[in-house]
């Protein structure tokens, strides 16, 4: 939003007659309110820790910086969170993208608490994660496949080439399974319900989401002959 | 009625003749290479990790594909990519601007122009 605001008066002042020519001189139709070089803000302590480690800081200090926005430098924020929240939405709806992830939050919440009231010792109890966000990371990091097969053309025929994933595509990948093991359900059982069942299964190791990350992992072994045609 | 008058008929010296024995040479660029290169066989072709990745395939087949017992072999794979990922993005980098790296081997097309302006051929 803060990046999109239109000047468009400013073209309008410029539309008078007998002045087309400074129309279409014009190389820009709009201006941003924060021109590019403005770089998002570090407000993080870790983020800002890894800066001071690296010498990095110094770069910073004389570069114009954005306003953070309200939601990111709440003490609640997470970025993957954040980001799974994104990928449930449709159509823009994040109010109800978010009230579905919350719910399912709290029925990860309910389920885990009947867990730790049913467990006997204390040992037992102490491995209970009782936290449904960490239960989120660790599903997420359970489901991120380290392989990935690219389709590679060599004399006419298609090769499925195993291959390095990236960090980013990874992550991607094991959101869009989370996702679509949850939509892979009963009509009467709602995404709430769900999804906490499949983060759950997903932070234990087990469930649909990780056999999904070990197949493709299989498939990658089973076409190891032809890793060697890979190139970047 | 069809016209074959003979003022119509194509001209000799416009119709293509068959070219005699010897073939005259014609020098139409000058017989030397040029100061630079093309950017056509810029394309890197690379496999990288490959040990690192057979390690782990024989590891994953070893703990029937469970994750949690070649935690070494994954970090050891995935650092060396990171690690590419890394070279790779600084010579990308490095290359647009045509700026030389001490020690690498493989150049873009810039970069071999910026050393061919240094050295050029005789």
């Amino acid at each position: 939003m803060r990046n999109s605001l239109y000047v468009f008066h400013k073209l309008c002042v410029n539309i008078t007659p007998g002045r087309w020519p400074s129309l279409l001189l014009q190389n820009r139709l709009y201006a941003k309110y924060f021109p590019d070089f403005f770089q998002n803000p570090i407000f993080r302590k870790e983020d800002q820790a890894k800066l001071i480690e690296n010498n990095e800081l110094s770069k910073y200090t004389t570069v114009p910086v954005l306003p953070p926005s309200a939601s990111e430098t709440s003490m609640h924020f997470d970025p993957l969170v954040n980001k799974v929240i994104n990928h449930i939405m449709k159509d823009g709806n994040k109010k109800l993208a978010r009230s579905l992830l919350e719910k399912a939050f709290e029925n990860v919440k309910r389920k885990q608490i009947e867990r730790y009231h049913l467990a006997k010792t204390p040992e037992q109890k102490a491995k209970i994660e009782l936290d449904p966000k960490n239960i989120l990371h660790k599903a997420v990091e359970n489901s991120k496949p380290m392989l990935q097969l690219l389709p590679i053309k060599r004399g006419g025929i298609t090769y499925q080439v195993p291959g390095p994933i990236t960090e980013h595509r990874s992550l991607f990948l094991a959101i869009k399974w989370l996702l679509e093991a949850t939509t892979e359900k009963e009509r009467t059982v709602h995404f709430p319900e769900q999804f906490a069942w499949e983060i759950m299964d997903a932070a234990n190791n087990t469930g649909k989401v990780v056999k999904r990350k070990q197949d493709l992992h299989r498939l990658c072994e089973a076409n190891r002959a032809y890793a060697h045609y890979r190139w970047q | 009625m069809r016209l074959n008058l003979p003022f119509l008929a194509p001209n000799r010296k416009n119709a293509r003749r068959y070219q005699r024995e010897p073939v005259p040479f014609q020098m139409l660029l000058p017989l030397a290479l040029k100061k630079t290169v093309s950017g056509k066989g810029d394309i890197t072709k690379e496999a990288v990790c490959m040990q690192e990745m057979a390690v782990l395939f024989a590891c994953f087949k070893k703990s029937e594909f469970d994750q949690t017992q070649c935690l070494k072999e994954v970090t050891s794979f995935q650092n060396c990519y990171k690690e590419y990922s890394q070279r790779a993005k600084v010579q990308r980098e490095m290359g647009k601007k045509g700026i030389l790296v001490p020690g690498e081997n493989k150049m873009t097309h810039k970069q071999l122009n910026q050393l061919l302006k240094g050295f050029p051929a005789l």
